[in-house]
């Protein structure tokens, strides 16, 4: 016990002395993940969080430019604007301020597109009741034109983001164009009969079966969805998490350099109980790491405009999940001391294969979003063990039945790296 | 039993090199002698010596220190018995004397006032007392070496190795290291000590041991070997008679 306290004391003093080493563990994460929050935090937002400009020209001037009007506006994602500098906004207007960027939506109403939408649902009506035995015709526009709504997206606009409006528009035209149809039928109903004229109430309902959101868990259920705060800080403080493999590995190489780690393995005892005072100071640094980060995303990006973290309710599966990552990362450090000779050598390796790890683990973008076959490659990353964990906590509020196999390959995956570090240094030795 | 250090037909030959670096060295050195292991560069000695203290395992033969055979049944014993002082300065450079020495004093299993008692006495004896709490990175070459003899020596070892001790140090620290080393050998230990200061060894070594390419070319007192061997006036004559003047790498 004496050997790994005074092990975890001497890194302790090694640790307060190098101060650039300080500078990497403790404060590049903090601006790290709120730098990145920052960014991400607008491609994180959903469509109801983000306004957007809608330039709307309404040649029409009836109900269905009334209806796309006040149906865009009524989602409160979208500003409306008909009008330029007191003037309405016209057709060849819209679609030049569209292409230079100035607004990224443009919607011209057609003239006459209410009334062919009238047309359409007497032809209809006119039909039905033909079919029915009724003389009732109601007027119809000949040879009609068929009208377009002429939708102008900014050239830079997302696939998604057009398909959504393009979806919102359909259905505002097929809704407009189901009430007039509805409008028609009540109408001629009526004519038919006399008695049901003063009170008409028919009810006609065309939305049988509706939808309804409900949360999958059976537990407590947290208010929480996946913003730029919930994904970026876990996943930045686990990269940062992972980052101690440079101290870690420059620690290992200067040892066996200066003779120190020959010293220690002469002296009496197992040296094992040295390699865990490090592990275990190593690992209590990283879960120091990360509530360090975890303060940062829970008091002080909400005072820079963003979300507020939420930690989820299992605070003891949270610290065996930073545990397990911090063995992990520590367990890194260790193989990549004892692999490379020289400080440069374990720098430039440990800093690019941790890029690597963390962008094929989900950390710089949700595994979520990546084509399929490198969902399949980022499973097999520890960071996005250690992500997967942390989301199952903070968005799932899993407990440790949710994270305990997450935990497992961390552990398990540290060890094997210690195995593989030590199997090298016996073989060096001899 | 046989106390004091003998080794006896050591082969050793590393992974991956094909030429062996210990050829069947034999040598022994009596208990509480001070003893000179000498070569040129390549000849070995950093393996013996690397094998006496049970970091590196020979491939065959027999070493056995004060009546210990160094296998796995007795590693730990002799790691208790033997103190080195390695080439490179073994202290972590931004921890001062005192944290350096408390903390390898700790692995020993020494603690409290007793440890910083002794820390305090030895820096005292080294002259290195004045600066026991600077870092090792701000000591001179002479202070960092004499800091890591003190490390060495915490636990009273009965065999104390040396590599190279006095190498870039001033005559000062020279004298005072090789003073100290004289008296810790009158105190019953075992020193043995390998340098290319041959001029030192003579001085220093009751006995010495020549070896060239992984074998023992000659054994024993500096003074009789000048004289059995006529045209060396000095341990360095003896010392290239033997090994041959051409450079090695």
């Amino acid at each position: 016990m004496l050997r790994l306290l005074a092990t975890i004391r001497k890194e302790w003093q090694l640790l307060l002395r190098d101060k650039t080493g300080l500078i990497l563990l403790f404060v590049m994460p903090v601006v790290l993940i709120t730098v990145m929050a920052l960014i991400q935090d607008a491609p994180f937002k959903d469509y109801q969080d983000i306004k957007f400009d809608i330039l709307t020209v309404d040649n029409d001037h009836g109900r269905l430019g009334r209806y796309i009007k006040d149906g865009l506006a009524s989602g409160g994602q979208f500003n409306i604007i008909d009008t330029l500098d007191g003037k309405p906004v016209t057709a060849e207007r819209a679609k030049e301020l569209v292409h230079d960027g100035t607004y990224k939506i443009s919607i011209i109403v057609p003239a006459g597109a209410t009334a062919a939408i009238v047309s359409n649902a007497n032809r209809i009506v006119n039909d039905i009741t033909h079919r029915m035995g009724m003389s009732v015709s109601l007027p119809v526009k000949k040879n009609g034109d068929s009208l377009n709504v002429t939708v102008y997206f900014d050239p830079a606009a997302k696939k998604a983001f057009k398909g959504a409006i393009h979806q919102a528009l359909d259905n505002f035209l097929t809704q407009v164009e189901t009430d007039m149809l509805l409008d028609r039928i009540k109408q001629q109903l009526r004519n038919k009969d006399s008695i049901a004229a003063g009170n008409d109430t028919l009810p006609i309902r065309l939305q049988a079966v509706g939808l309804k959101e409900h949360s999958t868990g059976t537990a407590k259920q947290l208010d929480v969805v996946s913003n730029s705060v919930q994904h970026n800080v876990p996943a930045w403080s686990i990269f940062a998490m992972f980052f101690i493999v440079i101290p870690i590995a420059g620690n290992m190489i200067r040892e066996r350099e200066d003779g120190s780690l020959l010293r220690m393995k002469l002296i009496p005892g197992s040296y094992l109980a040295i390699l865990a005072g490090k592990m275990l100071f190593f690992v209590g640094i990283c879960v120091l790491q990360f509530y360090g980060m975890m303060l940062v995303g829970t008091y002080i990006l909400p005072l820079l405009d963003l979300p507020k973290l939420v930690m989820g309710q299992h605070p003891g599966a949270t610290l065996l999940v930073a545990s397990g990552i911090g063995l992990a990362a520590t367990a890194y450090g260790i193989l990549i001391g004892t692999l490379f000779k020289t400080p440069n050598q374990a720098l430039n390796f440990g800093a690019i294969s941790i890029v690597i790890l963390s962008a094929i683990g989900g950390i710089w973008i949700p595994l979520e979003v990546m084509p399929a076959k490198m969902q399949l490659l980022g499973h097999l990353s520890p960071l996005s063990w250690g992500l997967d964990a942390i989301n199952d906590i903070y968005l799932r509020n899993g407990d440790i039945s949710y994270v305990w196999k997450n935990v497992l390959r961390l552990v398990l995956t540290g060890l094997a790296m210690l195995a593989i570090a030590g199997w090298v240094e016996k073989r060096r030795l001899n | 039993m046989m106390s004091g250090i003998s080794v006896n037909e050591l082969y050793k030959t590393y992974k991956g090199s094909e030429e062996p670096t210990l050829k069947g060295l034999t040598f022994r050195f009596g208990e509480g002698r001070i003893a000179g292991l000498l070569g040129p560069n390549g000849a070995g000695k950093t393996t013996t010596i690397s094998i006496l203290c049970g970091i590196v395992r020979g491939d065959s033969g027999e070493v056995t220190i004060h009546g210990l055979k160094q296998n796995a049944a007795h590693r730990e014993e002799i790691k208790q018995l033997i103190g080195i002082v390695p080439q490179q300065i073994a202290l972590y450079p931004q921890l001062s004397a005192v944290e350096n020495l408390t903390y390898f004093g700790n692995l020993y299993g020494f603690k409290g006032k007793a440890l910083q008692q002794k820390i305090m006495q030895y820096l005292e004896l080294f002259g290195l007392e004045k600066s026991a709490h600077k870092e090792i990175h701000k000591y001179s070459g002479g202070m960092k070496r004499r800091a890591n003899i003190i490390a060495a020596i915490l636990h009273d070892p009965k065999l104390l190795v040396l590599d190279e001790p006095t190498a870039g140090v001033d005559v000062q620290s020279r004298s005072m290291i090789l003073q100290f080393l004289r008296n810790y050998n009158q105190k019953g230990a075992s020193i043995l000590y390998t340098s290319h200061l041959l001029e030192e060894a003579q001085s220093l070594c009751e006995e010495v041991v020549i070896m060239d390419a992984g074998k023992m070319i000659v054994q024993g007192n500096p003074l009789t070997l000048i004289a059995a061997h006529p045209g060396c006036d000095n341990l360095e004559d003896v010392f290239l008679h033997f090994t041959g003047n051409a450079l090695r790498d």
